[in-house]
């Protein structure tokens, strides 16, 4: 475990992180680059911006709480020294998405408010029952929470995020794409770290599938409501605007759906878990359909 | 990463004193400050030191006086680590648990490099050799300070653990510098410079938080008087250890007075 401890050394994450991909950015993006001009100048498009921008918000404090509540339970120092790095990056990410806000008008003053009025209550349930694991001081159940699903589905999204504003909105993409880089980061933690201490606990196993499963419904509530709520596509039929016909796993985002693009990210995400939770010895659960 | 107070290519940057008061928090309290700060005294440095910094052996009892200090120091790190990181959750608004986070991975790097400095020494079991040589004075620190985080106890963990625990490491790591070999001094200048940032914060939150709540510093200095003992007995073990005179421990303990008159809690 020590060897594979030390590439998540914090002088590793100097090395790979603030020294290399983040070098040179402002919040995350090019310091000359500012957000899509359409986005700003379009009501509509601009509010949908909020939306989305405020469940990152939430998704990220979540993650936040989890990181840093997860540095005292750990058993050994290395992972303590990791889930440190993860702490920052996690911080990061909420500052980066919380200016996101302000550049796309909300004031400081408002951040709050915005937080609440467009925060999605099924997104607070996924984080909701993790943070209660981590209340629990159950580590193992915590850190499949945190870096298996959280991170994994934080992952898809972002991938998706950035591939449909990689051409319309290079700023956000660019935002996303060191975020992309960090989750991987975290991802692979959870998957060398928990394997061993799920063979040292087997009798784990059930409540920690259940978490999963309990977990994977309210994400993809969040992503039905996200779906169904957006009008960014039928805005952009409206006033004429070509969507990014960027592919996301098979799928043209600029011809599919909302239904479609809900359809493909879930089932990426799922099919994700499926794999990372069978490389640690745990049985996916398939979850109920919201 | 680009300096934080220039936000685009065009716009001029920003000095932060000039700021006013909630934009010169968002602004020291941020990831893109952190990074600008350390950026400056890590860049090029290898587990805290230049890689190039020539090593002088220690030996006999030389070594064996610098492994106890470095285990004691392990164990201060560690504590500040679980005591920062809980701190984060306990946090009342962003832009501290940010700065807090800034600070978890600034503990996280000092644990790092005095472990890896042990290495260097010789050390194979890093932690067996802590666990057998932590002074009892520390231990004490450590578990009150879990404690307050336990009891959500956020201006008296602030207390402990930026303004108290922080001062003593200030000093002690300053004394220790002017003696140590050049590796370890190295090592210990850089960990000084996230220190008196770590301190700042402290004074500042509790501060701020003193002139709207008057209560809170009556209770922070009755507070106070529990832990003095503490930072005393750490600070006269450590002194031990790194073989200070008696006559000049009191000396030490002078950063921490000037904080604690500074909050106004003598």
């Amino acid at each position: 475990m020590a060897d594979f401890l030390s590439a998540y050394s914090i002088q590793s994450w100097l090395e790979s992180c603030p020294q290399s991909y983040l070098e040179d950015t402002v919040y995350g993006h090019g310091a000359d680059e500012g957000e899509a001009e359409l986005v700003i100048e379009n009501e509509v498009l601009r509010e949908d911006s909020i939306r989305t921008t405020v469940a990152l918000v939430v998704g990220e404090r979540c993650a936040l709480s989890a990181s840093s509540g997860l540095i005292n339970l750990a058993p050994d120092e290395g992972s303590k020294r990791f889930l440190a790095t993860q702490t920052l990056d996690e911080a990061r990410h909420v500052e980066i998405f919380t200016q996101r806000l302000f550049d796309l008008g909300v004031k400081k003053d408002n951040l709050e408010t915005t937080v609440q009025r467009y925060a999605n209550p099924n997104l607070i349930k996924f984080a909701e029952l993790l943070l209660e694991k981590i209340d629990n001081k159950d580590f193992v159940a915590g850190v499949v929470g945190q870096n298996i699903v959280l991170e994994g589905m934080a992952f898809s999204v972002f991938e998706m995020m950035h591939t449909a504003n990689a051409e319309m909105n290079p700023k956000f993409a660019h935002t996303l794409s060191g975020t992309i880089a960090d989750e991987r980061r975290h991802v692979g933690f959870g998957e060398n770290r928990i394997g061993s201490l799920i063979q040292e606990h087997p009798e784990k196993k059930p409540e920690v599938e259940k978490m999963q499963k309990e977990m994977s419904y309210w994400m993809l509530a969040t992503f039905s409501d996200a779906f169904k709520q957006t009008q960014a596509i039928d805005e952009l039929d409206r006033i004429g605007e070509q969507r990014s016909h960027a592919r996301f796993h098979g799928t043209d985002l600029g011809l599919a759906s909302p239904e479609e693009m809900e359809a493909v990210l879930a089932d990426t995400v799922l099919k994700e878990f499926k794999t990372r939770l069978g490389r640690i010895g745990l049985d996916y659960q398939t979850p109920s359909r919201p | 990463m680009s300096t934080p107070t220039s936000k685009t290519a065009t716009e001029s940057p920003v000095e932060v004193h000039d700021l006013d008061p909630s934009e010169f928090l968002e602004e020291v309290h941020s990831f893109e400050f952190w990074f600008q700060a350390v950026e400056g005294y890590l860049s090029g440095t290898s587990h805290g030191h230049r890689p190039e910094t020539a090593e002088r052996p220690r030996v006999g009892e030389e070594r064996e006086r610098l492994i106890g200090v470095l285990c004691n120091y392990c164990v201060a790190e560690s504590a500040a680590l679980d005591t920062a990181s809980g701190l984060v959750t306990i946090a009342p608004n962003r832009q501290s648990k940010i700065f807090l986070s800034t600070q978890v991975v600034d503990e996280g790097r000092h644990l790092e490099v005095f472990l890896h400095r042990l290495g260097e020494l010789g050390v194979g079991d890093a932690e067996a050799e802590i666990a057998k040589r932590a002074s009892p004075s520390m231990l004490a620190f450590k578990s009150r300070l879990l404690q307050l985080i336990e009891g959500k106890d956020w201006d008296s963990a602030i207390f402990a653990q930026n303004v108290a625990l922080e001062s003593l490491e200030f000093v002690v790591f300053r004394r220790h510098c002017e003696t140590a070999d050049p590796v370890t001094a190295e090592v210990l200048a850089r960990v000084i410079k996230d220190e008196r940032r770590h301190m700042g914060f402290g004074e500042n939150e509790l501060g701020r938080r003193f002139r709207t709540d008057p209560t809170g510093r009556v209770r922070i200095r009755e507070f106070r008087k529990e832990i003095d003992h503490l930072v005393h007995e750490t600070l006269k073990d450590t002194a031990r250890h790194l073989g200070v005179p008696s006559g000049d421990q009191e000396e030490l303990g002078r950063l921490y007075r000037e904080s604690v008159e500074r909050l106004g809690l003598s």
